[in-house]
């Protein structure tokens, strides 16, 4: 079980921040992040729109109800867990396919950037996050040691 | 001394001093004041109610968006990092000159101003960091080169809990606002000084948050302690 | 009224203050909050005066750091309650702003009265909708007095902050309101309320090219 990687898109489809955990990965480089953080937003609003599943009922005048996208993607090698918040941030977390509680870890990422990235006067809202106690704390909670 | 009537309130003639050959002239009185403003017939006036404990908590969360929106506005303002500390010090500086008094009221006895230096010290040291932050600060220290020269410590400052300060101005520490507090504190107690800074204590892994705040005393504020002290022996 | 709503969201304000908040000595806040304003009151002044307050440009610029703040204070409040679930009307939306949100940041739980729209769930019927939350306690105006300069109580809404962390909020999950002070005790008024108005769910923003 190992959490590979966190990748953070924003609502336009940039992506403001990427890391990795864990020892022994490929590396990408930023050119690769830029590449699947583009699809990926683009794969997922596909999957919110284009679908022959029925549409959830909404009758006029009420509140939209949120149509999420794609939010587990398997493979061979691994998992991909999708987050999009109300707010239309994603949290893509790669992980080894077996890796349980992806959610959780996940939501507790969310909770982290709510605190240390949105909390920090010094941030500009859609800009890349350059935040260094949102990396410590991230880092304490999934870096595994090499 | 007499009781001042109406007449002779301004311009009352001190002892020993003759106004007969200055050019001095009396100001005229003041008008009286006439309060204007309207309170509510359902609510106590903020006169009446209880000002001896503390109110309730808060999050630390709406804390900080105040404390960042303070920090945007004087950083939008400045030109350099030094400024935007000097602005945050004295956006700080009222609340010292305020959480003075409310400590002293709050005080268990009688309300003692501190009088010797080091009370005063200990009083930033423990009461207002107990008030302000639910804690003690972390250690209080006296320069060893200058007598005139005292640091308090605290290893990780509530008002940076969720500050991350970019490189490109890695110097700058927004506990600067703490410093305006401690200096409206020591100014507030008559023990006047040259400034109260903010400093990052670089290197201590443990705690990488790591705070100094130098506070500068005056000369006479030295003297005056050192007076006292050799009058009480 | 939705109960049923009102009684989970108040569990849910309580679980969250107690179990997931940093907290701070509300004095503090206080204190701090009243040093902006009187920095706003003290740099924003009517033209060709050096010491006389613009105090609507002061309210302007407090919604507008406000709103600045509901931008960011959204995400903390999603992280924090994501089990709150999504709201399908307004009624829930009101009552998860009180129970939920103001418990969370502020400590307090104003009271949602003064409905004013179609029944739940038909808010397309027309008319505006609206309701206003009275705030029994205010932490930000905790034993704070007005200038008493003739004019402060007319025209400052000291707490005016809020209306825009409420805008800025609730645009972020597609909401766009209109929010503003009626009456303050601050201003000598029996109570401290705000109105807050939907004018109307923005779509579900989809990426450009979809269009």
């Amino acid at each position: 079980m190992v959490v590979f990687a966190l990748l953070i898109i924003n609502k336009a489809g940039g992506l403001v921040y990427n890391r990795t955990f864990a020892p022994g990965l490929q590396k990408l480089d930023s050119n690769d992040y830029l590449i699947l953080a583009g699809t990926f937003h683009g794969i997922h609003a596909i999957s919110r729109t284009i679908s022959p599943a029925p549409r959830a009922p909404h009758p006029p005048g009420t509140r939209p109800p949120p149509t999420t996208g794609i939010e587990t993607m398997d493979a061979g090698r691994f998992r991909l867990t999708c987050f999009q918040t109300p707010t239309g941030v994603k949290f893509l977390l790669f992980t080894s396919p077996e890796q349980p509680n992806a959610e959780a870890i996940i939501r507790r990422c969310y909770e982290m950037y709510g605190e240390m990235v949105m909390k920090n006067p010094f941030y500009s809202l859609e800009m890349p996050v350059r935040v260094e106690k949102f990396d410590r704390v991230l880092g304490g909670y999934l870096v595994r040691p090499g | 001394m007499p009781a001042a009537t109406d007449d002779n309130t301004y311009g009352v003639q001190p002892p020993g001093l003759d106004f007969k050959d200055s050019n001095t002239i009396p100001l005229p009185p003041p008008k009286h004041f006439q309060p204007s403003l309207r309170y509510p017939s359902s609510r106590k006036t903020i006169y009446d109610r209880n000002l001896s404990r503390p109110s309730s908590t808060t999050s630390l969360a709406s804390f900080a968006y105040i404390f960042n929106t303070i920090i945007t506005y004087h950083h939008a303002k400045s030109g350099s990092v030094s400024e935007i500390e000097t602005r945050l010090n004295r956006a700080g500086y009222p609340i010292g000159i305020k959480m003075l008094d409310l400590l002293l009221y709050r005080q268990s006895g009688k309300a003692v101003r501190p009088i010797r230096l080091l009370e005063l010290l200990q009083f930033i040291h423990g009461a207002l960091w107990r008030g302000l932050f639910g804690r003690a600060a972390d250690a209080l220290e006296q320069s060893t080169s200058k007598k005139n020269e005292y640091m308090i410590v605290d290893n990780e400052p509530v008002v940076n809990t969720y500050i991350s300060i970019p490189r490109e101005m890695s110097q700058l520490n927004c506990a600067a606002f703490v410093a305006g507090i401690i200096e409206g504190v020591c100014d507030a107690a008559a023990f006047g000084t040259e400034g109260v800074t903010a400093h990052w204590a670089e290197g201590d892994e443990m705690w990488p948050g790591k705070t100094i705040f130098l506070l500068k005393f005056q000369e006479k504020v030295i003297e005056r302690d050192e007076a006292i002290k050799a009058s009480v022996g | 009224m939705a109960t049923a709503t009102t009684s989970k969201a108040s569990r849910m304000g309580e679980e969250i203050w107690k179990t997931r908040v940093d907290k701070i000595s509300a004095e503090v806040l206080t204190l701090t909050y009243g040093t902006l304003v009187a920095q706003l009151c003290r740099d924003l002044t009517l033209p060709n005066t050096a010491s006389q307050t613009d105090y609507l440009a002061v309210n302007a610029e407090l919604d507008r750091m406000g709103y600045a703040i509901g931008l960011r204070l959204i995400e903390d409040f999603l992280a924090k309650s994501q089990n709150t679930g999504h709201c399908s009307n307004f009624r829930e939306v009101a009552e998860v702003i009180s129970k939920v949100g103001f418990k969370m940041f502020l400590n307090v739980v104003p009271e949602v009265r003064g409905w004013q729209g179609p029944p739940a769930g038909e808010e397309g019927a027309g008319g505006p909708v609206a309701f206003s939350l009275v705030l029994e306690e205010n932490p930000l105006a905790e034993f704070v007095e007005l200038p008493d300069d003739g004019r402060a109580q007319d025209e400052l809404w000291y707490s005016n902050v809020l209306c825009g962390v409420l805008r800025g909020a609730l645009e972020m999950v597609q909401m766009q309101v209109e929010a503003r002070f009626t009456s303050d005790v601050l201003r000598g008024h029996e109570s401290t309320e705000m109105r807050v108005t939907l004018v109307r769910y923005l779509q579900d923003e989809l990426p450009a090219d979809d269009d």
